[in-house]
């Protein structure tokens, strides 16, 4: 059976970058931001990612997954600027120049972080936060650097994709041929090429992202534990995530929870980095049940 | 719009609600120990989170011996005469499989009936339920340790209601009448005479050990095959989020389709003090599982 298919894509000028993104169905406005960076060569999110989610979510909501800077076949950051800061602000423009309601934020991993950082500095475009396997956005140690450490294939071929994806999920069977296909297309884009250039041969990833997101992430976290978010959230995570552990979800919630009467916990088992991959049709329903129990006015 | 049905179930009046509806049955059964809990129990703990999780589902309330208005069967007040006499109830309903919502012991039983006779229970929801989780040891749990008397009075259940939620306010006046009458009802007294009697000490509490034990051994050995998520108050009393957390570890470790779920500011019945997060979490396992297509 083929897999369900993204609709046709869409391109917007977001300040200057052209931004691709996708939408479908009507209705309360959800924004699927997957994880990941620019300029990885070993991998590559795209917002294929939520092809098995966007879909069927499409059926109830207005469903709207943009490609991140720099991410998927949007543009790369101008003026050089590789940092989440620039991801974030990208976000925001994106969404006041689609002119939507306040709007049910969903990320995914690194894109869980984007998506925090965005509703607490944007209060007006989040009506409520879902927060995905993200490492990037809770307290404590990551491990994706032991999980994933060198995968023992050529970089960005086929098997070294397929290991690292492999070595995020539960269940190799969840890592498909078309999935794979789709990283390996983003990463042969020139202008990918180009971001895994500026990362990695003038070392923008070390120089500038990294040390800037470690920098804003002890903001980010000290702005949930002064409970600037005041919005309903949820955490979900997969239970067998080797890169973010289940303790780390568990210490996310407490923050959360310690400011946001409405904060839930939701663990699925059998299910590594990307449970919505690996449990859609019930990961659905969860997401479709949260975002309708906070519906905005009409 | 609830039916209330007095069935006679192994020669024992057995009182059943039901909402009519279609598609996959739902049923909850209700938690606390007959004749020893401080609060009495009975199909009155569910609140309105029966009603809206029905959706225009069929629903139904099974009250369990020694609480509500079911009587006592002859025998020995033990976990394993609970779960028989639950299992035949399901059976005289004859509903086919069902997703079984169950709270505290009721947790207990219902995993031991999906262990013995999966074909009948189509998902599993546990609910805050220290009877099901692992002890581990623990310390002493003094949340209810010293109720005032006169026992199951009015006053002396709202001490304790007070004791096992996040905040007291959700204890609502409608819920303490319905515990002060079934803590007049015969199947309660009769419950409560012979728990006090010996039988809590002699008869039920080496059961329930009994009933851990082999819960255990089965989730290690051969694993549950009926998909199970496990819901957990944030701030419950009388059982910790890493107690619901080692239970969820336990059924996960052989069922895939198993989830976790941790309610915020929510005590001992999430489902009366976050009824709207308890019932899209029931719900969505069962949307997420198919179970609502007829």
């Amino acid at each position: 059976m083929a897999p369900p298919a993204l609709p046709q894509g869409r391109w917007l000028d977001v300040d200057g970058v052209a931004t691709r993104y996708f939408e479908a169905g009507a209705g309360e406005p959800l924004v699927l931001i997957y994880g990941g960076n620019f300029g990885t060569g070993d991998s590559a999110s795209s917002a294929y990612t939520w092809n098995l989610n966007a879909a069927a979510l499409a059926g109830r909501f207005r469903v709207i997954v943009p490609d991140k800077l720099g991410q998927g076949e949007t543009g790369n950051p101008p003026g050089d600027d590789y940092t989440m800061a620039a991801v974030v602000r990208h976000l925001a423009a994106f969404m006041r120049k689609l002119g939507l309601r306040p709007a049910h934020l969903v990320g995914h991993s690194r894109g869980g972080y984007a998506a925090a950082r965005l509703a607490m500095l944007h209060h007006d475009l989040a009506r409520t936060l879902t927060v995905v396997n993200s490492g990037t956005l809770s307290p404590g140690v990551g491990t994706n650097e032991v999980a994933l450490a060198r995968p023992p294939h050529p970089r960005g071929s086929r098997e070294g994709v397929r290991w690292v994806y492999e070595n995020y999920s539960f269940s190799p069977a969840a890592v498909t041929d078309d999935w794979i296909d789709t990283v390996l297309a983003t990463l042969a884009l020139p202008k990918y090429q180009e971001s895994v250039r500026k990362m990695e041969v003038e070392h923008l990833a070390a120089r500038l992202f990294l040390p800037e997101l470690a920098r804003e992430k002890r903001e980010t976290l000290q702005w949930i534990a002064d409970g600037r978010l005041q919005r309903p959230v949820q955490v979900i995570w997969g239970f067998n995530d080797r890169t973010a552990v289940i303790e780390r979800g568990m210490e996310l919630f407490r923050l959360f929870a310690a400011h946001e009467r409405d904060t839930q916990l939701h663990v699925f088992n059998a299910a590594g980095h990307f449970p919505f991959r690996e449990h859609p049709a019930r990961f659905n329903a969860l997401l479709a049940g949260f975002v309708a129990r906070h519906a905005g006015p009409p | 719009m609830t039916a209330v049905h007095l069935l006679e179930v192994a020669g024992v009046p057995t009182r059943v609600l039901h909402a009519a509806g279609r598609g996959s049955p739902m049923v909850f059964v209700q938690g606390g120990v007959p004749g020893v809990s401080p609060w009495v129990s009975g199909a009155h703990v569910w609140g309105d989170a029966l009603v809206q999780s029905a959706a225009g589902h069929p629903v139904w309330v099974i009250e369990l011996p020694g609480s509500g208005a079911t009587g006592l069967p002859a025998g020995e007040l033990s976990v394993e005469m609970l779960g028989a006499h639950l299992a035949a109830t399901l059976g005289a309903l004859a509903i086919g499989p069902c997703h079984l919502v169950a709270h505290d012991l009721a947790a207990l039983l219902s995993l031991q009936l999906a262990l013995e006779a999966p074909q009948r229970v189509s998902a599993l929801s546990l609910v805050s339920s220290s009877a099901a989780a692992p002890t581990g040891d623990g310390v002493e749990n003094l949340t209810l340790a010293h109720p005032p008397a006169p026992l199951w009075s009015r006053e002396s259940q709202r001490w304790a209601l007070e004791r096992i939620v996040y905040a007291h306010q959700s204890i609502a006046a409608t819920l303490l009448d319905a515990c002060v009458a079934a803590a007049g009802a015969a199947p309660h007294v009769e419950a409560a005479r012979r728990m006090r009697s010996g039988e809590h000490e002699q008869v039920f509490a080496p059961s329930l050990l009994r009933a851990k034990a082999r819960l255990f051994a089965a989730l290690r050995d051969s694993g549950l095959t009926v998909p199970t998520q496990v819901v957990w108050g944030s701030h419950d009393p009388l059982t910790s989020v890493e107690q619901g957390m080692w239970l969820f570890r336990a059924i996960a470790a052989r069922q895939p389709a198993a989830q976790f779920h941790l309610i915020n500011r929510a005590g001992a019945l999430p489902f009366r003090e976050e009824p709207a997060a308890f019932v899209q979490v029931v719900r969505a396992f069962a949307d997420g599982l198919g179970l609502w297509v007829t």
